[in-house]
């Protein structure tokens, strides 16, 4: 058995850790509420957005459009959702299985550092990976959605898809895919739009209406703008599930150490209580002898 | 009747108030609207926005979007979108200079870096000229 000491100073280890993690445990339940709110706060957007696009929609013939353009798909775009650092429990790991099942040809965005390092490890073709700050702002979000629309038009890709863990509840966070460009019809972009707003439907708008400069430029200007969202609504998305998976880990970890603690306290309590007993049956050994 | 201005960015709902007039940077000029305009759509471009109520008058910066207006509304849809008084110039000059830095050495950087770059600068003129034109 363990000596006295020895016990004593796992279980200060094991206390230790356990502050820690339970300190990490609320950070992540804080940063998770946090970026729930962001993701609310921009429901306003996508709901004027839907407006707009439908609106715009019935004013010229979307066919014509590069975004909506099917061709025959050679090589895929994805870019992928993942987080910066670990103690996350699996959440990197099943985004991973997901890209793991892609057996057709890829190229490769990644955001967070944990993709890039998976990614370079798998050897798969990675194109770029972007750091985007823990507040996610959207100017940084919007250049990794820019460069795969780039890649797309320049028909480096023939698709644009994203892999992110979806953000269900505090407990679960489901791998996802969705494809992204081409777009099927512009109908599915506003109902998509109206959906992340949870909106009414509202009819589109087919008065007399101006545009300026003219219903074509607003809207070619109009769809990049709807990819940038949509990258962006994910990535927010992405944060959420990141910070609920992490406080759940940690707080398995926080319930583990407790748990820990208890059975050092009575195998120390237990190793304690021999040895007293020991040196009794020795003090009572040397009397007995005399 | 009164204008119902309402700005919204991906980030946040901006400004939503009633207003009596509201002049927008557009990609063709500046446009004033007053209630009562026509149904337009239009695109917006990096500039001040101008909002006059009752005798005073307010300016945002906004980024690149969209604004509609139909008769006594106004949604703009802007990439970025700030309050006057919240501006730090010193910030945002200081800001400006290290995008600017960061363009001298332009054909090592990426192309869409460079964008975004450019566009921090672009933003930052705006956010610059609308602060000081106040003084």
């Amino acid at each position: 058995m363990a000596s006295t000491r020895d016990i004593r100073h796992r279980i200060k280890s094991v206390k230790n850790t356990r502050q820690i993690t339970k300190a990490m445990e609320l950070v992540a339940a804080s940063k998770m509420k946090k970026a729930q709110q962001v993701a609310l706060a921009g429901r306003a957007y996508a709901q004027l957005m839907a407006d707009m696009l439908a609106t715009v929609a019935t004013r010229v013939n979307e066919k014509f459009h590069a975004f909506l353009a099917q061709r025959p798909v050679k090589t895929r775009g994805i870019i992928l959702v993942t987080t910066d650092k670990g103690l996350c429990g699996p959440l990197n790991g099943n985004l991973f299985k997901l890209v793991l099942d892609i057996k057709e040809p890829a190229k490769f965005a990644v955001i967070g550092r944990k993709g890039s390092q998976f990614l370079a490890r798998t050897r798969r073709d990675l194109l770029a990976d972007f750091q985007v700050h823990d507040r996610v702002p959207f100017a940084e979000v919007k250049s990794v959605a820019e460069f795969m629309v780039k890649q797309f038009l320049e028909g480096a890709v023939d698709t644009v898809e994203i892999i992110w863990p979806r953000f269900r509840n505090t407990l679960i966070q489901e791998p996802s895919l969705l494809p992204l460009l081409p777009l099927q019809n512009l109908k599915q972009a506003v109902d998509k739009l109206r959906y992340d707003s949870r909106g009414p439907a509202a009819k589109p708008d087919d008065r007399y209406m101006l545009f300026e400069p003219s219903p074509r430029a607003v809207f070619d200007a109009l769809l990049p703008l709807y990819i940038n969202r949509e990258v962006y609504h994910h990535v927010l998305d992405a944060k959420a599930s990141e910070h609920s998976a992490r406080m759940v880990a940690m707080k398995t970890a926080k319930d583990n150490a407790t748990k820990l603690i208890d059975e050092l306290t009575l195998e120390y309590n237990k190793a304690r209580q021999a040895s007293i007993t020991q040196e009794i049956l020795e003090i009572a050994a040397a009397q007995y002898s005399q | 009747m009164p204008l119902t201005l309402e700005i919204v960015t991906p980030e946040d709902r901006v400004y939503s108030d009633t207003v009596d007039t509201v002049v927008i940077p557009t990609v063709e000029g500046e446009i004033g609207i007053l209630p009562g305009h026509i149904p337009l759509l239009t695109q917006v471009a990096d500039g001040e926005l101008r909002v006059t109520k009752g005798s005073e008058t307010k300016g945002l910066v906004v980024g690149e979007g969209f604004a509609e207006i139909d008769g006594d509304r106004v949604k703009v849809l802007a990439e970025f979108a700030i309050h006057e008084a919240q501006i730090d110039e010193n910030a945002v000059e200081k800001a400006m200079q290290r995008a600017e830095e960061a363009l001298k050495g332009r054909e090592k950087l990426e192309s869409t870096e460079v964008e975004r770059l450019e566009s921090l600068v672009r933003f930052s003129v705006a956010q610059l000229g609308v602060k000081r034109k106040r003084r």
